[in-house]
Formats: structure tokens, C-alpha cells, sequence
């Protein structure tokens, strides 16, 4: 791994197709940037992206990468680190990806710890197919398979990681270049599973939740001296609180043990020999 | 024909059915005997009627038939549920004093034995099943130490003290027979021999195989009749380096196996029944990712959850065909347990050379019968792996392109792409379920798209005319009778030969463990008067596949009663199909 790497060795060649202004160009640049500063380089980093204009994101950056089926990023990733502990892991996914399709996923990869981030960008819309509800859609929120909004309330991711047990939990805002970057930044170096819901504004199709909407209402919990992340009740009341729009890093457990370390499962596991295990007669042996 | 003692113990699920069974199985095991044995079960963990059935013989056997010799009989549905396997030589062992009175037929000999009542001298009622094993030791004239081994097997690492109380059990009901009854009138006298053997089912072949293999990482979801494989891989891949996950789903089973896959290591999940419809999603991201990964499917009856403990070769569509859009792929379907062990192998070093999907079809009957073979069988001297491209960073250089980016999906002339896993330097690339081109990204492009769906047919092409895609072939080769079946059958078709011989009926069985690609039968079937297709299914699926193939209707031989073939049926049933004038459709 080379110590000069700069956070545009992430970036291929490939000009992204997202809207102009869409909030997940501040999100990848924000990934990139921490990977990098994380002393990542494109070689031995694996991102693994969902389906949607999130999962775009694999294209748009340089390291290896697989873009998967919808809602299965989290299992697809939990893969890649268990066979190589040695590789720096990341999914991206959506909100539709993230916690509809793949919600069961998410619940169990947050309980699971594999270490690993999983960056969320949420717009709180389906926008690769032009405007439907999704998971976090307000429940007024009109769309054209909604007419009248869901009329059911938006899961809340946070609180949904928290009753999984997840041991890092997280929050940012894409338009917030610095505070973003940190945030992600902690969550690959979080012992576990890190994850980040961004607040990643669809300019196209979501007139509510607009970059205007979170910069005058978005709290950053770096600044409320009460919050302590490491601090369960602390946590849970900033991610039950309904009222405000937090960023920052609401919960994170220093006792985090990852999955490899509770199963031992240390190996790079693409290493085999050009055989049988040498003592794999004892194998056969058990069978008398 | 081999002489053979068929024997059995049945009961409520929760009496001990299977420990008791494999118990006596090892016993003959380690006395130099042949074990072929069967299970009928239902998916409960108590109540309900369940037995394991042994056949036995010094010489080689590979099925189950109709026929019972030694019953232990711990209910009376045990009684009724095997009374036309039974006959007059025949002896049913039973426990009069408990609460049911057993109704044995007269022409049987009832051995009544106080299982319980001896359990309870020898230590303890849970050995009742035990005792009973020593009673049969006794009917059969089979050498009550050959037990004592396999009991020190069974209980060795419960300590000492159990495994004397277990023997001691065994003792008690062996010696019960002997002082109560004259049963030498049944002429029971069992052989033993000096040879060494090793008793295994068809999934833990399958387990045994891919740890051999290198398989390091293993995903799955708990299914009947998959699990077992998932169990075997725990309790042993940890030891080689490597790992099994349990999954949330099988949607997660076989993404977080393609991860692992698409990581470097070879990966295998295995599932049955509705699980595999599940993991169709995601067959064709295997494929066009150019992953390599290996899917078990232990077929059981369908469809929906179907009879989840019952035996149906009913996947073999959907290992063909299944998924949206065209997915390339291979399919291996073993015929016997050693073949369980060898086509495991042989499907990851075919996943990794033409890095494609490869399913791997066993079924039920497979994955739960135990049988002996000789250790040689499985020399894991002769195990070879072959990783295909997989470059190092010396060969990244030739498969970068004029910018430098690294072509993982590069259009060869064999259409094998070079494969380089992540940690690989220069070598960073992305792959996509979306079609894309060399590089691994999205186009929608006429040309990539042509470009890659024929490069991904150009592996399969490859594939066709570098390996072997042979059939097995037992009896006659020049008869005019003409039998061919894939997957388990074969162990029963190959008996029946012997049955048929008997009547004077000349057959050619031909069992075909490559179901995609697969050989071409034309010539066969076009020298013979008759060609049967024999499958555990309603609709003939793989005898579709092979009058589409030859252009020609062939007759077939259906079973879907949810238990497999047995020597002696189909025997009868080829003899009749053969009399048949028309080709049934």
C-alpha cells in the first residue's frame, strides 16, 4: 500500500450520470476522501454498491467493485470480508435499497458486526425510477404511485439499527463536504459495523427534502455538549427524537468486537494449496 | 445376487430412531460388511412414524429393497407401516411389556425382549434401543464386539462409564435372546470379513469434497435435506482456514457465498426446495459477474414446500433453465455417494476454470443414505485443483488496456477472461449485473452487449470440447434394452441388472451425471429396440431433454411417490415398460 495515496486514485474515468446537483456526488467524494485518508489505496479496497442511482457509485469510482442485485449489497460485502479480512470493505446503497428490498439484510448485518461501512444514501425517494415513495418518504409525500402520500410513517433507520444492536451508528448530511467526510471516516475505522445514513437530496424528484431544508434544520451533534455517543440512552434519544434532523455520529459501542475477532476467522481465504489439505486422509478417516 | 440381511428399527421421531440405526450400521461397518441404508421420516421432531434400514452384505450393494428380515419395533405402526416387506422368515423384535400389544402376524417370528426393564439393569431406560441392538446381534449371529466398537464410537466422548452401560445393555439383550428363544430355525448367520471400510451419506461426500477442494467459505440457510452439509462444514472448515456463515435468508446465502467468491476464495452455498427458487435471483449476477461459484442443490419434493423429507429428482428445470434472461452455467448431478465426493471437486475447478455458475444437483435419497466404501475411494491423493486464470500481479501488464484499466470481462478466443482478485495491484475493477463491457461497466452499447454475450457462450463452447462429459455405463453394452437415468438411481439400476439377467432380459444402463453439457445419446439410442428414462419425478423433465437432444420419443419410468427406486421395483418395472407397445407420453 502506497502512503501518497490521494483521495482522486478512487475516482475512475467514468463521468458520472447522476443529475446535476444530485446530493450523492458530495457523498462519493466524501467516501473517497476517507478511504484514502484511512491509508486505503484502490487495490486493496472493495466497494460493493446496490441497485439505484446509489449503486451508480461503483462505476464512478476506481477500486474493486461489484454492483449486485437489488437490496443484496450488505450480504454481498459481508462475503467479501469474511473471505479477506485483508481488504478494506464498503457498501453503498439507497434508501429503497437499504432499507426496503434489503431491509431484512440490514438487520441482520447490523447485528452480525462484520467490519465493515455501509454508507446509505438517503433521499428519501426512488429516483432511478422517477419518483416513486420509498422507505423514508414522508407519509404525505406525494408520488405518482402515491397520490396522497404512503400514508404510513418512514422507517427510521437509526432506530431500526439500534433495536438490531448495531455498535455504530451514524449520520451526515452530502452537502456538508467536511462534516461528511469525518463521519465516514469514523465509520471505517469503527471495529464493526459502521454505518451512515447521508442525507443525500434528490434535487429531481423530492421538492421536500431539499439541501435548503436540511441546512436550516439540520443539528450537528458535535455541537450539543449534552450528546455522548458512548452512551446508549444518550443515543436513543436523539434517534426516537422525530423532531429534529441530527448529524454526527449518535451511538458508537467501544466495546465493538467484530464478527472476525468473535469467530477467529483471520485467514485470507483465496490462499489454497494445489491439492488436498496435506492431513485431508483424516477426513476420510472419521468415517470408519 | 449378494445374500443380504435387511434390517431395521422404527419408532416415534424423538425415540433414537437414527443414532440407534447408524449405530448398528457402524457395527457392521467395522465388521467388514457392506451397509447400503435408508430413512423414513417425516419433518417433525416428535411423534409421527420414523425407521432407519440397513441392507447389508459382504459384497457390494447400492440400493434398498423390498424386503425385511430383522424388525425392532418400538410402535405398532412400525408393525403395520412394513408389514408387506415382511415374510415368514422373518423376525420383529418388540417390547411386550410396554402399553401397546403388539400385533405381529403369525407366519413372523415375535421376539418379545424387556427392553426397558434391561436398560434399566444395565443403567438407565434411554438404553432401551440398545438392548435391542443386542438382541438382533443375537437373531443374526452377528458378534456382539463389533457393536461394542461402534458404541465406543458413538459414546467415547461421554466418558467411559456410558459407553460400559450402553455395552452392558447390549449384553443383556443379546443374552435374553439366548436364553428365551431358538431362533436358528431363521438361519440368520452374519459374515464378517477383514475388510476396512468407511460408512458416509452423500452430503457429507459433498462436505468432504469441497474441503478438499480448497472450498474455504460456505453461506447457507438451514433447509431439509441441505443442512447436514452446512453442519459437516462447521464443525470441520475452520480447521483448513476457512468459515461457514449461517444466513438470514437464502437471498443472503447466496449473495454473501458470491461475495466470498468474488473475494478469492472458493465458495459454496448449499439449500433444497424453496430455497433454491430464492437464490434464483441471483444466478444470473453469477454468471455475467463471471463469478465462480458453486450451488448445491439436495433435491426433495416439490413444489412449494412440497414433502421436505421425500425424495424427487423435480429441480432439474430449474437447475437448466432457471432465472430471467439467458444464464450460461454447468450442471452436475453425482449418481452415487463417492460421485457426491468427486463431481464436488471436479465443480469447483470447472466454477473456476470457465469462472460461470455450476450447479451441483444431488437429492434426497442421497444426502440421507449411509454406505460403506472402501477409503481408498476417496484418495485424497488424487484430488486436483485448477484455479483457470487467476493472474498474479507479474500478468496483470498483458490484460491492462491503453489507459491502464484492467479488462476482467476481455473478449478471448476461449471466452475466459483473465480473473484477478482484490489485493491484486494494478488490477482494481468493477463488475456489474448490468450487461458491461471489458472493463466491467455499464453499456447498453450493440456491440459490447454481442461482444459479451457471446464471449460468455464462447466459455461454454470451450467448456464442451475440453472437458469430459461422459456417462456411466453398466450391464450389456450391446443390448437391445437401452436404460438411462441421472442422478441417484444408478445404485438400483445397476442391482436391477442382476434381477433382469435372472429373467433373461439383456439391458444397457447408461447414467449421466452431466446434465448441462451433456453427452450426446443419439448414437445410443438410435442401436437400441428400446430406450427407457428412468427419474424420481412426474413429468420426465430429463427424458425431455433427451427426446429434444435425439428427436426421437423414448418411453419412460416415473416415480414421485417421494421414495426412491428400489432393485427389485424396478426390475419389474423395466420388465413391463420394455413389453409396452407405445412410447408413453
Amino acid at each position: 500500500m502506497s502512503s501518497d495515496v490521494r483521495f482522486t486514485d478512487f475516482k475512475s474515468d467514468k463521468q458520472p450520470t447522476w443529475c446535476p446537483g444530485c446530493g450523492d456526488f458530495g457523498t462519493m467524494n466524501g467516501m473517497m476522501k476517507a478511504l484514502a485518508e484511512t491509508g486505503n489505496d484502490p487495490d486493496n479496497t472493495f466497494v460493493v454498491a446496490g441497485i439505484g442511482c446509489s449503486g451508480k457509485i461503483g462505476t464512478y469510482m476506481h477500486s474493486y467493485a461489484l454492483h449486485g442485485v437489488h437490496g443484496r449489497a450488505l450480504p454481498l460485502a459481508t462475503g467479501v470480508k469474511m473471505a479477506r479480512p485483508d481488504i478494506e470493505v464498503m457498501a453503498a446503497g439507497g434508501d429503497g435499497d437499504g432499507y426496503s428490498i434489503g431491509a431484512g439484510h440490514f438487520v441482520h448485518a447490523v447485528r452480525r458486526n462484520v467490519d465493515m461501512s455501509y454508507v446509505v444514501m438517503d433521499n428519501r425517494i426512488y429516483g432511478l425510477t422517477k419518483g416513486q415513495a420509498s422507505p423514508t418518504s414522508r407519509s404525505d409525500f406525494e408520488t405518482s404511485t402515491t397520490p396522497e402520500g404512503p400514508k404510513q410513517p418512514p422507517v427510521n433507520p437509526l432506530a431500526l439499527a439500534l433495536a438490531s444492536g448495531a455498535s455504530f451508528i451514524a449520520q451526515s448530511f452530502a452537502s456538508d463536504a467536511l462534516r461528511h467526510q469525518e463521519i465516514v471516516k469514523e465509520a471505517i475505522e469503527h471495529d464493526g459495523f459502521g454505518f451512515v445514513n447521508v442525507f443525500s437530496p434528490c434535487v429531481t424528484f423530492n421538492d421536500v427534502d431539499t439541501y435548503d431544508y436540511f441546512r436550516d434544520n439540520l443539528v450537528d451533534l458535535q455541537e450539543e455538549e449534552d450528546h455522548d455517543p458512548t452512551d446508549y440512552e444518550s443515543a436513543k434519544e436523539v434517534i426516537l427524537d422525530s423532531d429534529k434532523e441530527y448529524q454526527g455520529v449518535m451511538y458508537q459501542d467501544e466495546n465493538s468486537v467484530p464478527y472476525h475477532e468473535q469467530h477467529g476467522v483471520t485467514e485470507n481465504m483465496s490462499d489454497i494449496p494445489d491439492g488436498a489439505p496435506d492431513d485431508a486422509m483424516d477426513l476420510v478417516r472419521e468415517f470408519y | 445376487m449378494a445374500e443380504d440381511l435387511n434390517w431395521a428399527v422404527g419408532g416415534e421421531a424423538g425415540d433414537g430412531i437414527d443414532s440407534t440405526g447408524k449405530i448398528f450400521a457402524q457395527a457392521l461397518s467395522r465388521a467388514g460388511r457392506h451397509v447400503f441404508t435408508s430413512k423414513d421420516f417425516a419433518s417433525r421432531i416428535r411423534g409421527g412414524y420414523t425407521a432407519y434400514k440397513i441392507r447389508t452384505s459382504v459384497d457390494d450393494i447400492q440400493s434398498v429393497v423390498d424386503r425385511l428380515d430383522i424388525l425392532v419395533a418400538l410402535t405398532q405402526r412400525t408393525i403395520d407401516e412394513n408389514l408387506d416387506e415382511l415374510h415368514e422368515g422373518s423376525a420383529v423384535i418388540y417390547d411386550g411389556e410396554r402399553s401397546w400389544e403388539a400385533e405381529i402376524p403369525d407366519d413372523i417370528t415375535a421376539v418379545d425382549v424387556p427392553l426397558k426393564s434391561l436398560a434399566e439393569d444395565a443403567g438407565g431406560a434411554i438404553m432401551r434401543n440398545i438392548v435391542a441392538l443386542g438382541a438382533a446381534c443375537e437373531i443374526t449371529g452377528f458378534d456382539v464386539e463389533y457393536l461394542d466398537e461402534a458404541l465406543e464410537k458413538r459414546f467415547g466422548g461421554k466418558g467411559s462409564k456410558i459407553v460400559e452401560n450402553n455395552k452392558e445393555a447390549a449384553r443383556l439383550g443379546q443374552e435374553y435372546v439366548q436364553e428365551n428363544y431358538d431362533l436358528d430355525h431363521l438361519g440368520y448367520n452374519l459374515e464378517t470379513t477383514d475388510n476396512d471400510y468407511v460408512l458416509l451419506n452423500g452430503n457429507e461426500a459433498i462436505g468432504m469434497g469441497a474441503i478438499a477442494a480448497g472450498c474455504r467459505f460456505y453461506a447457507g440457510y438451514p433447509i431439509t435435506p441441505a443442512t447436514s452439509i452446512m453442519e459437516y462444514l462447521t464443525e470441520r472448515i475452520e480447521d483448513y482456514g476457512g468459515h461457514v456463515v449461517q444466513a438470514e435468508d437464502e437471498l443472503s446465502a447466496i449473495n454473501m457465498a458470491l461475495g466470498g467468491a468474488r473475494a478469492g476464495a472458493r465458495a459454496m452455498t448449499a439449500t433444497s426446495g424453496a430455497g433454491i427458487d430464492l437464490m434464483t435471483e441471483t444466478f444470473g449476477l453469477v454468471a455475467t459477474s463471471e463469478t465462480p461459484l458453486v450451488i448445491t442443490d439436495v433435491q426433495r419434493s416439490g413444489p412449494s414446500t412440497g414433502m421436505p423429507t421425500k425424495q424427487e429428482q423435480g429441480d432439474l428445470n430449474m437447475a437448466l433453465y432457471g432465472g430471467h434472461g439467458e444464464v450460461p452455467r454447468f450442471v452436475i448431478a453425482p449418481t452415487t455417494i463417492t460421485e457426491c465426493f468427486w463431481k464436488t471437486i471436479e465443480a469447483f475447478n470447472i466454477a473456476e476454470k470457465y469462472q460461470t455458475p455450476v450447479f451441483l444437483v444431488s437429492d434426497l435419497a442421497m444426502s440421507v443414505t449411509e454406505q460403506t466404501f472402501p477409503p481408498e475411494a476417496f484418495d485424497m491423493d488424487e484430488v486436483e485443483i485448477d484455479r483457470g486464470k487467476l493472474v498474479d500481479e507479474d500478468e496483470v501488464d498483458e490484460w491492462l488496456d491503453a489507459q491502464g484499466r484492467f479488462r476482467a470481462h476481455a473478449a478471448t478466443e476461449d471466452g475466459v477472461s483473465p480473473r484477478a482478485i482484490p489485493g491484486t495491484t494494478d488490477a482494481a475493477h468493477m463488475t456489474t449485473g448490468l450487461e458491461h463491457d471489458e472493463l466491467g461497466r455499464r453499456t447498453e452499447e450493440e456491440d459490447e452487449r454481442v461482444q459479451q454475450v457471446d464471449k460468455r457462450n464462447r466459455k461454454v463452447e470451450t467448456a464442451k470440447n475440453e472437458e469430459d462429459w461422459d456417462y456411466r455405463e453398466f450391464g450389456d453394452a450391446d443390448a437391445d434394452n437401452l436404460i438411462i437415468s441421472w442422478g441417484s438411481n444408478e445404485g438400483a439400476l445397476v442391482e436391477a441388472l442382476g434381477y433382469l439377467e435372472e429373467d433373461g432380459i439383456d439391458v444397457r444402463v447408461i447414467s449421466v451425471p452431466y446434465i448441462f453439457p451433456r453427452p450426446d445419446l443419439t448414437e445410443e439410442i438410435e442401436a437400441a429396440d428400446e430406450a427407457i428414462v428412468v427419474e424420481c419425478n412426474a413429468n420426465g423433465q430429463f427424458a425431455d431433454v433427451i427426446e429434444h437432444d435425439v428427436l426421437t420419443r423414448v418411453k419412460r419410468i416415473n416415480k414421485y411417490t417421494g421414495v426412491r427406486f428400489k432393485a427389485d421395483e424396478l426390475a419389474e418395472e423395466i420388465t413391463n415398460k420394455i413389453a409396452e407397445e407405445v412410447p408413453a407420453q
